[in-house]
């Protein structure tokens, strides 16, 4: 690995490498390369080292009474589920006009509670993370008047810069995007002119990107103006 | 398996408290062991039993969308990621369940009278396993799905509603980050 760039390169084709992820050409390119190159063989052999360790950290024991205790903090059954769980233990129900009334009845109101619990429980979708979501606007800015083209990468566009270009907003060099996001901590860089890769100095928190600079981080939350949402 | 999975659901969506037994104790190793990289052991067991309960009362609105697993993998970041939260934010550190799982490996070495190599294997995985609970959030969840919990992009994708790219980024980060931090375990990383 001899300049920034290929070590770079180097480095996307080791951690590809890692998740089995080369071609079968891509493969032996690689290699061959780490018969020549100590630096990505050592690099390799690290990441090898750290995922076997990983995947052989000792699970815990699962303690003896953990099923009992889950299975007591469960609510009680619903009618809908004790009449679901009669008819299909087999038992012989005595059918009668009235009877079939009365379980119509009960089923109509089982399927009602359903209904209602389901709009009112916020954790059936909200806990999952599905639907529902609320997106909030997160305004990035960047001042840099000498720029051509500034774009942003992060976390919410699987760090693909060309996915979301900031327009420039102002004669003296403001640049500015608007991104909806779910609540969740990102980290981004802006890119400028296609190959200068810039923390926000407007970012409220900074981390180091494992790589040998920093990218910026935002927390999207709906109670707090972030530090880039200006 | 999974087909059993799917008959266990099935009943346990009836009301059937046998059949939501079986599936506790089928998936409850991976679930607490999920919870105890996440959170430590010290908050493994209860946020794990949380998981349970949570699917146990949104099982009328699973659709056998995905694999069950899957489901309760999901269920099972999000509430440890609650549970982070309300930590984080009653000022609480993670240092007392690092702590815990020191104390741990020290005494499971202590009462085996563990030889040599595998002490150091005990001293090994309990240096990794703080290294990853110190990972910033997003690349811890994302580490121990891929590499702890031994899953694949897709099945990650599908537990985290994030796509593959941004994961793949996620784990990369994670390994170089607990590669740098792990450095001076002599002729391990480096």
């Amino acid at each position: 690995m001899t300049n920034t760039s290929d070590d770079m390169r180097a480095e996307e084709l080791v951690q590809r490498f890692i998740d089995q992820e080369l071609t079968a050409e891509e493969r032996m390119q690689f290699v061959a390369r780490l018969g020549r190159d100590e630096a990505l063989r050592r690099r390799a052999m690290e990441l090898e080292s750290l995922v076997l360790d990983a995947s052989r950290l000792p699970r815990p024991i699962v303690p003896a009474g953990f099923t009992a205790s889950v299975l007591r903090r469960l609510p009680e059954p619903n009618v809908w589920q004790r009449l679901s769980a009669a008819l299909w233990t087999g038992r012989t129900l005595q059918w009668n006009l009235g009877g079939a009334m009365a379980v119509a009845a009960v089923l109509v109101l089982a399927v009602s509670a359903l209904v209602v619990r389901d709009r009112r429980t916020p954790g059936t979708s909200g806990t999952l993370g599905t639907s529902g979501t609320p997106l909030l606007p997160v305004r990035l800015v960047m001042m840099q008047p000498g720029a051509k083209v500034v774009q942003v990468a992060g976390d919410f566009n699987g760090w693909n810069p060309a996915q979301t270009p900031l327009e420039r907003v102002s004669a003296d060099g403001a640049w500015s995007v608007t991104i909806p996001l779910k609540p969740g901590r990102y980290a981004y860089m802006f890119v400028v002119d296609g190959r200068q890769w810039v923390a926000d100095p407007f970012a409220s928190e900074q981390k180091d990107d494992g790589f040998g600079s920093r990218n910026a981080v935002v927390d999207v939350r709906p109670d707090v103006k972030t530090g880039a949402s200006l | 398996m999974e087909q059993d999975d799917v008959a266990l659901v099935h009943a346990s969506q009836r009301g059937d408290r046998d059949a939501f037994g079986a599936l506790i104790s089928r998936h409850a190793p991976s679930i607490l062991s999920l919870a105890t990289r996440m959170m430590g052991p010290a908050d493994a067991d209860d946020v794990a039993q949380e998981t349970f309960v949570a699917a146990y009362k949104a099982l009328a609105a699973f659709k056998f969308d995905s694999k069950f697993s899957t489901w309760l993998y999901r269920i099972g970041v999000n509430k440890c990621t609650d549970a982070l939260r309300a930590k984080k934010s009653a000022g609480a550190s993670i240092d007392g369940a690092v702590a815990a799982d020191d104390d741990t490996v020290a005494a499971q070495a202590a009462d085996h009278q563990t030889p040599h190599w595998e002490l150091e294997q005990l001293e090994l995985a309990g240096e990794l396993d703080r290294e990853i609970r110190a990972l910033p959030d997003l690349y811890r969840e994302s580490f121990i799905l891929k590499h702890v919990e031994g899953l694949d992009y897709d099945e990650m994708s599908a537990i985290l509603g994030v796509n593959r790219d941004t994961l793949k980024m996620r784990v990369y980060k994670a390994r170089t980050l607990l590669c740098r931090s792990l450095a001076h375990l002599e002729g391990t990383y480096r």
